[in-house]
């Protein structure tokens, strides 16, 4: 029995030493980050029945909503996000302290990119983003359903109504193009994390890193921009004819 | 005639941080330097600017310079916000003042880090580095004599890979262009050198565990995979080396007893 204890105890010493080390903690926050890009495309591949129309769009909110997973799956979502925030809010603290004393002037050689300069901001807005997107599209703060009769329980047409409004449209732009952003530097920044350094195949995994980001980019900065204002020019312009 | 003209003397403004020791407050200091040849190196510029400042009865300025010829990995500065100045796998002691002209201002400041603590005006300690190498950059089984040719197989390619590490000098380059003055390049060139190379298996993950642990005691930042380390290493450490790091302390970590 001690024996188990001591072993548990040695065991757990290394995996803490692990996550508490510099590369450990940059290693859970990239695998968090790769989930979370993992739960992105399927958030924007359920999105995409929106163009379907109110029916689809529905019945695939309805079906998400009454599986029984759905609570365990968000705790996942939920303990995704804690991990990759505390642990980079963490180091980012950490990384502020190994320079005490700032440069004058620092200007580098050319390597960091807009995305890499920016990680703290645009995790930030996607923060910001993700309180108000919450609130709004699963707690309904704001009170939306109830302002359009008839449609109470349809979540489609709560986020037709909700991309009207400019203000939260335009927000919602800029907090999409903030997940561009990070992922433009995010993905091939986890893969270098994970080890995955290779002549042959570096490049290709920052080709296909920035193609990823700017595809999740463009999938969701779609919706506000179809059904915030291209639908409504659209639907002017035939009530016009 | 032509040739004079192009070696025609420079004056400078340079604007040079001071700081008595490692207790005093610093501060950046201008001072005006005449005479400058474009062949002068940085370094000789800099020596030019003490003879002036000691001939005036100024403390002339402390900063840290060895060999002189680009393989020692004493010098350091940061030139107007790049470590060892403007150009690409270049030490400070070989960069020279034709890359500056006429009436240019020269901001000179130390290398940057928690763990790098100015001892005197340009002047930083750099033996964190060493404490580092310490834990865990050697080699402790004896390898013997050079043995007979390719009785110990090593490809050219893995060979050159651990050549290419190893060319590291330890000047600190790359914790101070690393916006988070992580040292993650550094530890990477010396657990690759060791880890490629049969030599260097017996303590391979004994290496990588105590190299990781003494590099965080010492207060280096995290790398975010900003690549400013690679673009300033005078030797032009690749960052492969920080991958390969990345997977030997994981590697470690799950196999090490």
């Amino acid at each position: 029995m001690e024996a188990n204890e001591n072993c548990a105890s040695k065991c757990c010493g290394r995996l803490f030493e692990f996550l508490d080390s510099s590369i450990g903690k940059k290693f859970m926050v990239a695998a968090a980050g790769l989930l979370l890009v993992g739960f992105l495309v399927t958030h924007l591949a359920g999105n995409l029945f929106l163009y379907v129309g109110d029916g689809a769009f529905n019945h695939y909110a309805e079906a998400l909503e009454h599986n029984p997973l759905l609570p365990l799956a968000e705790g996942g979502l939920i303990f995704l996000f804690l991990v990759h925030i505390l642990l980079s809010a963490r180091a980012t603290y950490l990384n502020r302290k190994a320079r005490p004393v700032a440069y004058e002037s620092y200007k580098g050689k050319g390597a960091r990119t807009p995305g890499s300069r920016t990680m703290a901001l645009t995790g930030s807005l996607i923060l910001l983003f993700i309180i108000i997107h919450v609130a709004t599209f699963k707690f309904d703060v704001g009170g939306l359903k109830g302002q359009t009769p008839g449609t109470e329980e349809s979540l489609y047409a709560h986020v037709i109504t909700w991309f009207s409004n400019p203000l939260y449209a335009a927000f919602y732009i800029l907090a999409v193009g903030g997940v561009g952003l990070h992922l433009s530097h995010g993905v091939q920044s986890a893969m270098q994390t994970f080890g995955v350094n290779h002549p042959r195949y570096t490049p290709l995994i920052r080709k296909a890193g920035l193609a990823l980001a700017g595809l999740i980019f463009l999938g969701f900065v779609s919706f506000p921009v179809y059904f915030g204002f291209l639908q409504k020019c659209l639907s002017c312009s035939t009530g016009a004819h | 005639m032509e040739q004079i003209m192009d070696n025609k003397l420079m004056n400078l403004t340079l604007k040079i941080w001071r700081q008595k020791d490692a207790a005093a407050e610093g501060e950046l200091k201008s001072y005006a330097l005449t005479g400058v040849s474009p062949d002068m190196s940085f370094l000789e510029m800099l020596d030019v600017l003490n003879e002036q400042l000691v001939a005036k009865g100024d403390d002339a300025v402390a900063f840290d310079h060895d060999c002189r010829e680009g393989i020692c990995g004493m010098c350091s500065l940061m030139i107007d916000g790049q470590a060892h100045g403007p150009e690409k796998a270049v030490t400070t002691c070989q960069l020279h003042m034709r890359q500056y002209k006429d009436g240019d201002t020269i901001t000179i400041e130390p290398f940057r880090a928690k763990a790098f603590p100015v001892v005197r005006d340009l002047c930083v300690d750099r033996s964190a580095f060493d404490r580092i190498q310490q834990a865990g950059g050697f080699c402790s089984v004896n390898t013997g004599n050079a043995v007979d040719a390719n009785s110990m197989l090593i490809s050219h390619d893995t060979a050159e890979k651990s050549m290419d590490a190893a060319a590291c000098i330890g000047c600190g380059a790359c914790v101070a262009a690393c916006p988070n003055a992580s040292a993650m390049l550094f530890v990477g060139a010396k657990v690759s050198q060791y880890a490629l190379l049969p030599q260097g298996q017996p303590e391979r993950e004994k290496r990588a565990l105590a190299m990781r642990a003494a590099m965080d005691a010492e207060g280096f930042g995290h790398c975010t995979n900003e690549y400013e380390c690679e673009a300033a290493c005078p030797k032009e450490i690749k960052i492969s080396n920080i991958a390969r790091l990345n997977r030997e302390y994981f590697r470690a970590t799950l196999i090490s007893e």
